[in-house]
């Protein structure tokens, strides 16, 4: 009795290794193929990218590989510098803008939506995985001169009209009517997941809503609203589309100059160093950031 | 009684700066269908109904091949990336050395790189390589970019079945393939139609890889609507994108829905957008 039990646990453990061994040998071939993909198609046009930023372009106007450094000399300029931190200045604008406007939209649908919260998140997460370039087109078409909003301002005679666009308010505002869904939704994640006795608790300890807010809401969904920054700042940053329809030359943003590099300018060479240095740029920032918010993570 | 106090004091500023909030994402899309259908030239009065502009555009040869190129483009990237982005779910999901978390990670950059770097990187490639931009070499890029998108999806459904349910099927006498082919896809159904349906509205729709990989003629939709707009608004731009704008709709909700039709009570893709059942 005692010994077919020790035999019955024995077996299947027996049985396992070699079944496990064949598993890992087949997971392993279903991972070879996606991985060459990747590598082949993605890992090697980074290269490539990294390669040519060093390269120059040949007399007859091709880009060739090279070992010189003359592009990134010539990216440190102040003309490009003072667009890179433009470009900054409005992601950062973007992703504050987008914060104080997924928050409280955040809130309300998560600890008040009731039974329509799924309704109400699918009907912000419709429109924003639609066509990113229709919804630039429609603030276009809003905003311009002879626009809904201008000719309404007109017949209203408040105002002879005022020019929206080609200005930085257009821009970011665009940016934020891309990307705001980014912070929305993972803010509206740590919402659903916050214990509202939590609440509860914070109005019997602190007395009132604004301070329970500060000190039990808004640390408890922190990694949230971490999350968000980064996915409405990354896309922000390299965006070029918002600033071609809704800008003007001196709202231009990096992205803008890495196309014109490439689409118009016809300066490949040019335009690798400047994505790689945008790049090491983001990379950088991201490290800081991460850094930062990991600590006050753990200090929480 | 706690949901009871919660609910009595709703935050009314918080209310008050979400209902702003879907005017704001709804209006400016729902002047664009107005005024497609707008019987005059302008763009702020309205002259009365008219489909005048949808009429102009199935007389628009040009447009047309760049919708047929377009859905071309969505269905060969989708079901790619379908396979590949299933075969690296299945296979991270159970290769736990570090040589799978290096490959785990390295497939989900194209998530968080800028989609300029990824375009610009990719033309290089393709010139470098000596491919001639063309439909091939969207579908291509676009392949890439997907990948990710059903790994994430297909890695949250493989979590929530665990291997037991395979484990079961190898203890009945299944051979470590037919375990996949008969046990694990099939219970993988839903979260695939979800992430093919979610991944064919944002390759339809993708215009910044497109625009960089893509040869003259035929353009995909998103390109050569982005070039008519650049040189101005016009009422059949109003048209074409409030069709691009529906049908996009249309698949985004059927990709919300379609899990849950399979899997009554069970996640659906939106809690995986939400990130709502992970962690």
């Amino acid at each position: 009795m005692a010994v077919q039990e020790v035999s019955q646990e024995v077996t299947p453990e027996r049985g396992r290794r070699p079944r496990s061994a064949q598993r890992t040998s087949l997971w392993g071939w279903l991972l070879a193929l996606p991985t060459a993909w990747m590598v082949a198609f993605f890992v090697s046009s980074m290269a490539i990218i990294v390669l040519l930023s060093f390269g120059r372009t040949t007399n007859d106007g091709y880009p060739a590989f090279a070992t010189s450094t003359a592009n990134y000399r010539a990216i440190w300029n102040e003309v490009y510098l003072e667009l890179f931190l433009r470009s900054l200045t409005y992601a950062v604008a973007t992703v504050v803008i987008s914060a104080l406007i997924a928050y409280p939209v955040a809130y309300t649908i998560a600890l008040h939506g009731g039974r329509y919260k799924n309704a109400l998140i699918a009907a912000i997460v419709v429109p924003f995985f639609a066509s990113y370039l229709v919804r630039m087109y429609a603030w276009k078409a809003l905003l311009s001169d002879d626009g809904l909003v201008n000719s309404g301002l007109r017949r209203s005679g408040l105002t002879d009209g005022i020019t929206f666009l080609n200005t930085p308010y257009a821009v970011i505002g665009g940016l934020v009517y891309g990307f705001v869904v980014f912070m929305i939704l993972p803010v509206y994640a740590s919402l659903e997941r916050l214990d509202t006795s939590l609440i509860e608790a914070g109005k019997d300890l602190y007395h009132g809503p604004v301070r329970t807010f500060f000190s039990v809401t808004l640390p408890a969904t922190r990694a949230g609203l971490y999350g968000g920054v980064l996915l409405v700042f990354l896309p922000a940053l390299g965006d070029f589309v918002s600033a071609q329809l809704l800008g003007g030359a001196n709202t231009f943003m990096m992205g803008n100059l890495v196309q014109q590099q490439f689409a118009e300018g016809q300066n490949w060479p040019l335009g690798s160093a400047l994505t790689v240095g945008m790049m090491a740029a983001l990379t950088a920032l991201m490290v800081v950031y991460l850094r930062a918010t990991s600590t006050r993570r753990r200090e929480a | 009684m706690a949901r009871a106090r919660r609910l009595e004091r709703k935050p009314v500023l918080a209310v008050i700066v979400t209902a702003v909030f879907f005017a704001w994402l709804y209006l400016p899309i729902l002047a664009v269908a107005l005024f497609s259908l707008n019987d005059k030239k302008s763009l702020s009065s309205f002259g009365g109904f008219s489909l005048r502009w949808y009429d102009d555009l199935v007389h628009n040869t040009a447009l047309l091949d760049s919708l047929v190129a377009s859905l071309k483009i969505a269905t060969v990237a989708t079901l790619g990336s379908l396979v590949l982005g299933t075969m690296l779910a299945l296979g991270l999901e159970r290769v736990t050395s570090r040589r799978g978390r290096v490959i785990g990670a390295v497939t989900l950059l194209p998530l968080v790189t800028p989609e300029i770097v990824t375009g610009v990187a990719a033309l290089l490639l393709f010139t470098g390589i000596g491919l001639k931009l063309s439909m091939t070499t969207v579908i291509l890029a676009e392949i890439t970019f997907s990948i990710a998108y059903v790994t994430v999806i297909v890695r949250g459904r493989l979590a929530g079945i665990a291997g037991e349910v395979e484990e079961a099927a190898r203890d009945l006498g299944c051979t470590p393939s037919q375990a996949v082919r008969l046990v694990t896809l099939p219970t993988l159904v839903p979260a695939l139609v979800g992430a093919g349906l979610l991944v064919f509205a944002l390759v339809f729709d993708d215009f910044v890889l497109a625009f960089f990989t893509t040869g003259v003629d035929p353009q995909p939709l998103p390109v050569r609507v982005y070039s008519s707009i650049r040189f101005g608004v016009s009422p059949a731009i109003n048209a074409i994108g409030t069709l691009m704008l529906l049908a996009s709709a249309l698949l985004i909700v059927a990709a919300l829905w379609v899990p849950r039709l399979f899997n009554r009570g069970g996640a659906s893709s939106l809690d995986l957008i939400t990130g709502g059942d992970q962690r």
